[in-house]
């Protein structure tokens, strides 16, 4: 008897050994790659390209994201440090000083950005080796990724298809610029000419290199004025684009028909979301003016010699929200915890003078940001779709490149055009600087202020609250992250 | 109650008699009658085994202890044998009545630890190991059994900041030797692996004990790296025909303390407070004195090979803030049934847990501190209206806290069950087999409701309501096999091997919706007219996982004196890479008693042992290694939101995949020494160990976009990879000492004295591979204003957790701070923690009937960010709308007036000593035919607090509580926030009353 169960022991050991050394993993709430792989769903390719897509969508706009890195490095956004808000470590007072570290969270955000990007895009063309418009779209967004890489980093690697070798070392911004440049060359053929703002077609393709070109001095060292000119009349002769008569149709809510924007990031409140801007720049008190669902945080405000840099009479003004403050429905505002320093006590007052940079800027003080339309009864992320090109930016790509080739009358022609639709007079005896302005005024807030200070020679110079600054801030470091995680990167010079 | 049992019991009496009489019908040859008693008690032994020494032959006694057996020519020995006694051996001779007395066991009854898979003599032992009895426990009102433990064992840290009664304690075995991985010791509830504490009740637990080492942990392998905490509930009363009742009731009066002082009305107003015209104590306003109460009942019994135990708590813990709410109902079931003389035994467990929390928004107490004081509650405003007539203003992070607690609901329901059954069958004398199955079930469904009028969240979303569901089941096979042998005398041999199968399954849902017309709570999430976007969800998901165990252990004792065990687990499991999917953790451990070499004069004990074992840690998802796709954006593939058919969920990767990830691996190696004194009265143990983790589960920093090592041909599209990483630590000493019962007249005085000292875990390195990087850094002191700078640096060749800081110099004349920088990167090192050292001291008197205990307990060397004061001591900007608060440490000349900015004076030493709990109790005595005991107690909590430390309680905090991601909240160790629910002692009155 005892030996028969003995038998049976054995035997059941075993067995459960066998089962032992081989266990599947099964994925119940995801998909995994060979399922994907096997899929002949002819949505999933689609799909997967627009997964490619939504990489790019969500941290630009949000706070800390690629658009603050921007903005609050320029002379046109600011974040004040009021009360105990937004002192966060002095991260903000060093982004406005220039005096930000390699460590900073938001330099390695957007390196992340750019990068996860960029893995997912090399993931699909891996994958797909055989759709040749696929490739070419999808190398042409990796080119726009670069753009944004050699802008702000200068030296970064280079990872295509093709590098699956390990820790990859820094190119130069000579090998970025042409690779970028070369991807777009090599592929822009396959692009639609069709007007699509939400994903690439020919144009958006040309505007990249329109911004690539112009920029080229100041990221190889060689001008291509020319270069810059001829591609932006190209989308300027196409037709395709043109002025909207209304500055900021471009910026509502629902700005899909806008015929000037070439190509924006497609934020959706509940489906794609990451644009936060009205929880960024607005008063808690606001909540009241726009039936907000959640509290505003304060934070964005514009500096006050670049909101005196519009004339009075230019409808860009509105760019800004000054002044008094009601709720929806009209009463004035009043901030319970208003500083003894508030010269009109508890009544809410946007003034575009900010007492200090930190520690003791009023809640009320600083221009708020009011060029994106806030929705009535928005939650904490915006709708408006997001210009990462704009027709108008591509004019006065147009206008500066003629001008610095001595095209003086047919750069005015265009920098008037666009100041018409201002409604403010046009220059007669237009300056550098005076396109310098005007592209401020125009692009407020879309991101494009501290190429144009870098490009025009301001980067460094001192404003308000801030020092001058050495030339090697207009790239910012690599982040630490990644030297001390990959030993082949080179840190750029100065940091 | 003892007639209901009756019928049962003859029932099963006459079958037992029966199958008995057939096993003895044909024998022919002479009879031995006679009678098995326990001298102590002067009574029979029902249900005891008489056996025919050297053959198979026997008969288990009737109800009054009498047996009757037939002898065959030659027979003359009579083994009788009941557990819990020693077993005994008669010369029969000529007799032919006998009275056989057998002595209890005492020695096994008290000195049997409970390890993996069995139990040893404590002499036996060779590794770390302690046992914790009934009588060790913490006292008062205790709901959880990790309570029971706090500060008896060294080495073993129980944390729980606050009185939060649905708050749950922080276990730690010799501090944190993991991250990313589970940091909490392995629970095995009477054999069930895996199990959860908060399951069982206090009341029903009959011993705990604790594998602190490596090598007495690795029979759990890939389980084991956080040590084991083996829980036995109450065994059934094993006499035969009597029945045991138990009642425990108490009743605890809980009261808020330790409120950090706050500025009166008339400071906050002359430090420029806006004046709103009432005067409003918030903290009054939102706390009571509540009442707590816990019932249980047990009843066990025992008739022929059959023992049951039954028991039923319901507790009922209400919250010192109004809404907070905590109902346990625990039911437990154990039934034992022997059969084939007891050869072949059935257990079955079975137990019910229903949970009921209420809940309220925690940042209630940091509004209460700090809302402005002349506010009233309520409000007679159009503006207020809106809010529920409550007073509210629109700043930044500051609400109304009656408001908040009072529209904000949350409640849980958690329904969970373990069932085990266990057979044992005795193939041979020394060769047993067992098998046993168990399920653990956990189902539980969160409510949560914000009201329209809600000023936080509800009131922009128009009311808010959510329900989440999370459920879990885990059911585990395991069978070993058990083999004793004896060799001359000389040397016994125990050999076990065993095989195991778990598998686990989580699935949970997830609704929300917003924008009601009436507040219907979360019973009518349809009511929300609105179902996407912010304030909604909907959600769920579900995993699975196996894991198979092969496993053996050989434990030898030579004369006694030699000790020597070894152990290995080999464990497969489908979470790790296809390239590694079989982990193998071995161990070893040796002892040896001197006292059976040398006469060692007083000292009665010296066993020194030294051990080593692997144990292994788990990824804490089954699906890390794979890097499934899990759902990104909606995109609209056309771009036209009037078309839906194009609509799909982009597919983004949650992790990049693994091929070869592996269990994180742990070696420790243990030096310890057992002593006694005075034939053991002192007693007490030295332990020293060394733990060297590798292999260590994290999620860490990858570069997107560059090639994924671990899956060669894909690229990096997350910027963090599930990957192995090596390595820490740590190291610690550790004593426990105890003195039984010290004459002091006629009052006897037991002392219990542990501590521990941490050689607080290093990080050596931080790489893998290609992969390496040398800090990471975690936890922010948060909002207002303190987003973006990380305050804890986890650094290669530093220790775990360290608090990074700049240092304050001074203040300027007009109240700014003087800062060493303001650069994060050179930040210097200003704290940590996780404590260097803790102790408890336990003393029990006993004086005729009455008894008194009290235990201390002390945790020093770590430090808290004190948040309250890093946000809320400055005369600043805020200072209008904020109260402030004034704490011994709040520098007042001058008055700092600086945002309030993160340094070092906010990190203070929380070192402290505290006078835990105490009872006093009375044994009443008792003539009573049927009562066995009465006896009535007074118990006290957290009476006092020796400590430096200014904030809410000086607790260590092991885990961050504002980081809810599982897998990093241990990097970033002592951090008091301000959510933190405030410190309560507790008065406790109590009966337990036995029943014969």
């Amino acid at each position: 008897m005892s030996n028969y169960i003995k038998n049976i022991c054995l035997l059941s050991l075993i067995v459960l050994m066998g089962a032992c050394w081989e266990l599947d993993q099964e994925v119940l709430d995801g998909v995994t790659q060979e399922q994907i792989n096997n899929s002949t769903d002819p949505n999933l390719i689609p799909v997967l390209k627009a997964s490619a897509y939504s990489r790019i969508i969500g941290s630009w706009g949000a706070s800390g994201g690629i658009w603050s890195l921007h903005e609050v490095s320029s002379d046109e956004v600011v974040v004040p440090t009021r009360g105990p808000d937004w002192q966060d470590g002095n991260a903000w007072v060093r982004l406005h000083r220039h005096t930000w570290e390699p460590s900073e969270p938001s330099i390695s955000g957007t390196w992340d950005y750019c990068y996860t990007a960029i893995g997912e895009i090399n993931n699909l063309i891996v994958q797909y080796p055989n759709f040749p418009e696929l490739k070419a779209e999808l190398s042409i967004l990796r080119a726009l990724v670069y753009s944004w890489l050699i802008d702000v980093y200068g030296n970064v690697p280079i990872s295509t298809e093709d590098d699956l070798g390990s820790n990859p070392t820094n190119s130069s911004r000579q090998e970025v610029f042409d690779f970028i440049e070369n991807s777009i060359l090599d592929n822009i053929d396959l692009l639609t000419k069709e007007d699509k703002k939400t994903v690439l077609n020919y144009y958006s393709a040309k505007a990249i290199l329109a911004k690539l070109y112009l920029n080229a001095e100041v990221y190889t060292g060689t001008p291509r004025w020319a270069d810059a000119e001829e591609v932006a009349d190209e989308i300027i002769a196409s037709g395709v684009y043109s002025l909207s008569p209304n500055y900021f149709a471009n910026f509502a809510t629902i700005n899909g028909g806008s015929s000037e924007n070439i190509l924006t990031l497609p934020y959706d409140a509940n489906n794609a979301t990451g644009f936060n801007l009205s929880m960024m720049t607005l008063h808690a008190l606001n909540q009241q003016t726009y039936d907000l669902q959640e509290q505003p945080w304060n934070g964005y405000a514009s500096l006050e010699e670049f909101y005196n840099t519009y004339e009075d009479e230019d409808v860009r003004k509105d760019n800004f929200i000054v002044g008094p403050q009601f709720s929806s429905s009209g009463a004035r505002l009043n901030d319970a915890s208003f500083e003894p320093e508030d010269p009109d006590g508890a009544p809410l007052t946007f003034s575009p003078t900010i007492r200090e940079l930190t520690p003791k800027a009023l809640r009320q003080d600083g221009a708020r940001i009011g060029k994106f339309e806030f929705a009535p009864g928005s939650n904490s992320n915006l709708s408006n779709d997001y210009p990462l090109f704009r027709y108008a930016d591509i004019m006065l790509v147009s206008a500066e490149a003629k001008f610095r080739q001595g095209k003086v009358a047919e750069a005015t022609d265009i920098v008037n055009q666009i100041r018409a639709r201002a409604e403010v007079e046009p220059f007669t005896n237009m300056t550098l600087e005076d396109i310098y302005d005007e592209r401020g005024r125009e692009m407020f807030a879309e991101a494009t202020r501290r190429t144009d200070q870098i490009r025009f020679g301001k980067f460094n110079q001192p404003w308000w609250e801030k020092a001058a600054s050495e030339p090697y801030r207009n790239i910012f470091p690599i982040p630490q992250i990644q030297i001390s995680t990959n030993p082949n990167l080179v840190q750029n010079p100065g940091y | 109650m003892i007639n209901y049992l009756q019928k049962p019991k003859a029932f099963l009496l006459t079958l037992a008699l029966i199958f008995c009489a057939a096993l003895v019908a044909n024998a022919q040859n002479r009879t031995v009658t006679g009678t098995v008693m326990d001298p102590a008690f002067g009574e029979p032994i029902p249900g005891a085994t008489v056996l025919i020494k050297g053959t198979t032959r026997g008969v288990p006694t009737d109800i009054d202890g009498t047996f009757t057996i037939e002898l065959q020519p030659g027979d003359n020995i009579l083994v009788v044998s009941f557990v819990g006694y020693i077993p005994k051996e008669v010369e029969v001779g000529n007799q032919t009545n006998l009275t056989i007395n057998l002595e209890e066991d005492i020695q096994s009854l008290e000195e049997a630890v409970v390890i993996g898979y069995g139990s040893q003599d404590k002499k036996e032992i060779t590794s770390a190991v302690v046992g914790v009895k009934p009588e060790e426990f913490n006292r008062g009102n205790i709901a959880n059994p990790a309570q029971l433990l706090q500060g008896k064992v060294a080495g073993l840290s129980i944390t729980k900041p606050g009185g939060n009664p649905n708050g749950g304690f922080e276990v730690r075995l010799r501090g944190l030797s993991t991250f990313g991985a589970n940091s909490s010791p392995l629970v095995v509830l009477d054999g069930v692996i895996g199990a959860s504490l908060e399951n069982v009740d206090p009341n029903d637990i009959q011993s705990i004990d604790v594998l602190k080492d490596g090598s007495a942990a690795a029979i759990y392998g890939a389980r084991g790296s956080s040590g084991v905490i083996l829980v036995t509930t109450n065994r059934p009363n094993n006499r035969e025909g009597t029945t045991n009742v138990n009642i425990n009731s108490y009743g605890t009066i809980n009261q808020a303390t330790n409120l950090i002082p706050t500025l009166s009305v008339e400071e906050f107003i002359e430090r420029g407070g806006t004046d709103f015209g009432s005067r409003t104590d918030w903290r009054g306003e939102m706390l009571s004195n509540s009442f707590s109460s816990s019932n249980s009942a047990s009843i066990s019994g025992g008739f022929n090979n059959t023992n049951y135990l039954a028991s039923v708590n319901y507790r009922d813990n209400k919250g010192v803030i109004n809404g907070v709410e905590n109902k346990r109902l625990n039911a437990r079931l154990n039934l034992r049934q022997g059969a084939l003389d007891n050869r072949l035994r059935f257990n079955i467990n079975l137990s019910v847990t229903n949970e009921d929390q209420e809940r309220v928004n925690n940042d209630a107490f940091r509004y209460a501190t700090i809302y402005n004081p002349t506010a009233p509650i309520f409000e007679d405003s159009e503006d207020a209206a809106k809010y529920g007539g409550y007073f509210q203003r629109s700043i930044t992070d500051y609400f109304n806290p009656i408001a908040l607690v009072n529209q904000q609901k949350f409640v849980s329901e958690i329904k969970s069950s373990l069932f085990s059954a266990l057979v044992e069958y005795d193939i041979l004398d020394r060769l047993t087999l067992s098998a046993q199955y168990s399920q653990d079930t956990r189902n539980e469904l969160n409510g949560n409701f914000w009201a329209k009028q809600d000023f936080a969240v509800g009131f922009g979303a128009g009311g808010s309501a959510q329900r989440i569901t999370n459920d879990r089941l885990r059911q585990i096979f395991e069978s070993t096999l058990r083999y004793e042998h004896d060799f001359n005398n000389n040397l016994n041999m125990t050999l076990l091997g065993g095989v195991g199968m778990q598998s686990t399954k989580n699935q949970g849902f997830n609704a929300r919706s917003r924008q009601y017309l009436f507040d219907t709570g979360w019973d009518n999430l349809g009511g929300g007219s609105i179902r996407v976007g912010n304030n909604t969800e909907m959600s769920s998901y579900a995993n699975e996982d196996q894991l198979n165990s092969l496993f053996g252990r050989a434990n030898f004792n030579y004369r006694n004196t030699f000790f020597f065990s070894a152990s290995v687990r080999a464990e497969t499991y489908s979470g790790f890479g296809a390239n590694n999917q079989t982990g193998v953790f071995p161990a070893f451990s040796l002892g040896s008693d001197f006292n059976q070499l040398f006469d060692m004069g007083v000292i009665s004990q010296f066993k020194p042992r030294v051990s080593f074992g692997v144990t292994g840690n788990l990824p804490p998802s089954p699906t890390l290694a794979i890097g499934a796709f899990t759902n990104g954006n909606r995109v609209d593939l056309d771009g036209d939101p009037q078309t839906t058919n194009d609509l799909y969920v982009s597919l983004v990767q949650s992790s990049n995949p693994n091929r070869d990830l592996k269990w994180e691996s742990k070696q420790e190696l243990n030096f310890g020494i057992d002593f006694g004194i005075w034939n053991d009265k002192v007693a007490g143990s030295v332990d020293y160990y060394i733990r060297n983790i590798s292999d260590l589960l994290f999620n860490v920093p990858v570069s997107p976009g560059t090639p994924n090592q671990f899956d060669p041909g894909r690229f990096n599209t997350v910027a963090s990879t599930w990957v192995n990483l090596a390595d820490l630590r740590a190291a610690g000493f550790e004593f426990a000492v105890g003195v039984n019962s010290i004459n002091l007249g006629r009052v006897n005085w037991t002392p219990n004295v542990n501590f521990t000292i941490y050689d607080k875990t290093t990080i050596e390195s931080f790489s893998s591979g290609d992969l390496g990087f040398d800090e990471l850094r975690y936890a922010t002191p948060g909002s207002p204003g303190q987003n973006s700078n990380p305050i804890i640096y986890n650094r290669v060749g530093q220790t775990l957790g360290d608090t990074y800081g700049p240092i304050l110099e001074g203040y300027t004349e007009d109240g700014d701070y003087i800062l060493s920088t303001t650069n994060p990167d050179e930040f210097e090192k200003v704290g940590n923690g996780l404590p260097k050292g803790e102790f408890g001291f336990a003393n029990r008197f006993s004086y005729n009937q009455w008894d008194f205990s009290f235990f201390l307990r002390g945790v020093w060397g770590h430090t808290l960010y004190n948040s309250y004061r890093g946000f809320y001591e400055n005369a600043d900007g805020g200072s209008n709308a904020y109260n402030s608060v004034i704490t011994d440490k709040t520098p007042t000349n001058p008055l700092v007036t600086a945002a309030p900015t993160y340094n070092s004076s906010y990190v203070e030493d929380a070192s402290f000593v505290r006078l835990d709990n105490l009872e006093l109790g009375h044994n009443f005595k008792t003539n009573s035919k049927n009562i066995s005991s009465l006896r009535l107690y007074f118990a006290a909590q957290n009476l006092f607090t020796i400590t430096g430390y200014t904030g809410v309680d000086p607790e260590a905090r092991l885990t961050d509580a504002n980081n809810t991601n599982g897998f990093t909240t241990a990097l970033s160790p002592g951090i008091e926030r301000m959510n933190t629910y405030f410190q309560i002692r507790s008065f406790t009155l109590g009966l337990s009353l036995n029943f014969k």
